[in-house]
């Protein structure tokens, strides 16, 4: 590119002569320059093997009977399509009448710098999907370790057994050549020793169990139901950094965080619709197929790929609600995240790391009023608080160190209850 | 004797190794006495006993269809944009939206932070932090998404692009951006932009003066 727009100033003899030399690298030449082009200029609506805005650029040429032809549908489409192209007129009606942007600064050697990158990219894509590349990742190492520590506790378990009985054996040897005969041997079950511990044993454990499933009952906590559509934070917030508020809307400014409506999603699944990332892997360890995920998607917001879409014929998707709060407590995000500034994460848990969201905190009021009883009140540069002006002052001049959640009130029955 | 115990111990282990701790089912609840709310809580289903959505059974059920009363102003929603959207294939209104002037001129340093928060939050993801149309769903053609975000600043369409322009693009989306207007009230979408522009202006004199002229017609 560079070496052809000076052609135009250089003389004949050197023009042949450079013309030559960059006939030789035209190829890489032409596709470098032709990749920084096509994504200042096209790839905002075209893509070379995916259908966007506009058509697919892979195999362009072949649908178009020349170049030439195609440098005016660039420089101007409009006029293509007045003049009557059949093609053309084809292309405009099938894309919704659309009408491509134009590119008069566009040069016919940057068009067709641009054509060869396609060309290139295209023979890549072709090779990509002819050759899978060898999939050499095992299923994901996600520990269910429950059998290992199993067979541990029973190999423990026999030689403890076995030591015992040897032990029991060596007693009686040592007992027969002192000359001290031997009692009867008690069986073990009628032990009074063996069966104090073992009611003691049974007492505790059947105790805790008991207690803590008392205690447990109407808490979810580790609920994680099966859902619609298998949404992976892992993939969303994780992976693709997408920011936990651009789709918890409500966060800020509401009781209720708010789950995204199918235009959230559809603003980028637009786009995006096959997934190419990691293998995803629900909690039973079963693969799980993203690229049919957001199908699921697409039929709940109506939608064909290539298509202009219609929200309007969307229908909600029925996500199973994980964290159910009973009535009578009074909970509300904006509190917490907007003027407490507590970070998502501290009662949702590594939410990035999550391919299958649940509960993760016991949401029990211990839970709740152990975090009032803890947590500094980030009283800086914080409007909110700005009326507890006798604790800065206090904290000013060293009298207290901070102020917690409930020095303010984090405590009381009726913040919560009323 | 012996085999019992080796009988009681395997049988214990499968027992243990086959529990699994996904937990699917909610559980029960002891006594739920005000668990569930009886006001219509958010995401409640709505009981078609109770509740109807066509106004000609007002009377006899409880009327609600998740709009807001008629003539309502919700908060951040004053500034009204007199412009619809486009039917497919139309320009009339997105052409019109040019002459359409911001109502808010500058930021002041509060406004600013906040306008930067939600240009992060909301815009980033796709645009880029340094607003140069390569952010992570991009990542330079090897993100996820396919199609190149626009380049807010050091792009001369984008600089030169009016910010009534811009409001039309957000509210109602462009190509393959979608509508942002559940997302952002009028004010925070007046706000973002205006905080685009005033990135522009800082970067955009010294940037792309020489590619100004030749993209007029590209609009």
């Amino acid at each position: 590119m560079f070496k052809l727009r000076q052609l135009t100033t250089i003389t004949t003899p050197k023009k042949y002569l450079l013309l030559f030399v960059s006939f030789l690298f035209s190829a890489s030449l032409f596709a470098q320059d032709g990749k920084a082009l096509f994504t200042a200029n096209c790839a905002s609506c075209h893509s070379v093997t995916k259908k966007l805005t506009g058509p697919a650029l892979a195999g362009v040429e072949s649908r178009w009977p020349s170049r030439e032809k195609l440098h005016d549908w660039v420089h101007n489409s409009s006029k293509v399509i007045q003049s009557g192209d059949e093609y053309a007129v084809n292309l405009f009606n099938e894309y919704n009448k659309t009408q491509m942007t134009a590119f008069p600064q566009l040069s016919a050697q940057d068009i067709d710098a641009i054509l060869d990158y396609i060309k290139v990219e295209e023979t890549k894509a072709a090779a990509a999907t002819a050759a899978p590349v060898g999939e050499t990742q095992t299923a994901a190492d996600n520990g269910d370790q429950t059998l290992l520590y199993g067979i541990l506790t029973l190999i423990l378990a026999i030689v403890a057994f076995t030591l015992l009985y040897i032990n029991a054996n060596l007693k009686k040897m040592a007992d027969d050549k002192e000359g001290i005969p031997a009692t009867e041997p008690i069986p073990f079950w009628r032990n009074k020793a063996y069966i104090t511990v073992f009611t003691l044993v049974l007492f505790l454990i059947g105790g805790y169990l008991i207690t803590d499933g008392a205690v447990g009952l109407g808490r979810q906590q580790k609920y994680e139901p099966h859902q619609p559509i298998f949404f992976s934070h892992k993939v969303h917030p994780g992976v693709n950094q997408i920011n936990c508020q651009y789709c918890h809307i409500g966060v800020y400014q509401g009781k209720q965080a708010t789950i995204p409506t199918v235009n959230i999603c559809m603003n980028c699944h637009m786009a995006i619709n096959e997934y190419k990332g990691e293998k995803l892997f629900n909690a039973e360890g079963k693969e799980v197929d993203g690229t049919a995920e957001i199908q699921k998607l697409y039929k709940y917001a109506g939608f064909e790929p290539g298509k202009p879409w219609d929200p309007s014929k969307a229908k909600p998707i029925e996500w199973v609600r994980i964290h159910n709060l009973p009535d009578h407590v009074f909970f509300s995000h904006a509190q917490h995240v907007n003027a407490g500034r507590v970070q998502c994460q501290t009662c949702h848990g590594e939410v990035t790391s999550y391919n299958e969201m649940f509960q993760f905190a016991p949401l029990s009021m211990g839970w709740c009023i152990n975090c009032h009883r803890t947590t500094k009140v980030q009283f800086e540069s914080n409007g909110f608080y700005s009326m507890y002006e006798k604790y800065k002052e206090d904290i000013k001049n060293h009298k207290m160190d901070s102020v917690t959640v409930k020095d303010i009130g984090g405590a009381e029955c009726q913040k919560c209850h009323y | 004797m012996k085999i019992r115990l080796i009988i009681f111990c395997l049988s214990a282990g499968f027992i243990i190794a086959g529990c699994s701790d996904v937990r699917r089912d909610p559980g029960r609840v002891y006594v739920p006495d005000m668990g569930p709310s009886r006001a219509y809580e958010t995401y409640d289903a709505l009981d078609s006993n109770k509740f109807t959505q066509n106004v000609a059974e007002a009377g006899r059920k409880i009327f609600y269809n998740h709009l807001p009363v008629a003539g309502t102003v919700a908060r951040g929603e004053d500034m009204p944009f007199p412009l619809a959207m486009d039917a497919p294939g139309d320009t009339t209104n997105y052409v019109a939206s040019k002459q359409i002037e911001s109502p808010i001129k500058s930021l002041d340093s509060v406004t600013m932070k906040e306008a930067e928060r939600l240009y992060l939050i909301n815009c980033g993801i796709c645009h880029g932090a340094k607003l140069d149309g390569d952010g992570p769903l991009y990542k330079g053609g090897n993100g996820p998404f396919a199609a190149k975000p626009a380049t807010l600043v050091g792009d001369a369409k984008y600089e030169e692009m009016p910010a009534g322009q811009m409001f039309y693009s957000v509210t109602y989306g462009k190509n393959l951006m979608g509508s942002y207007a559940s997302q952002l009230t009028r004010v925070q979408r007046w706000e973002v932009i205006a905080y685009i522009k005033s990135k522009q202006a800082k970067t955009g004199a010294t940037t792309s003066k020489p590619a100004a002229a030749d993209s007029s017609a590209g609009k």
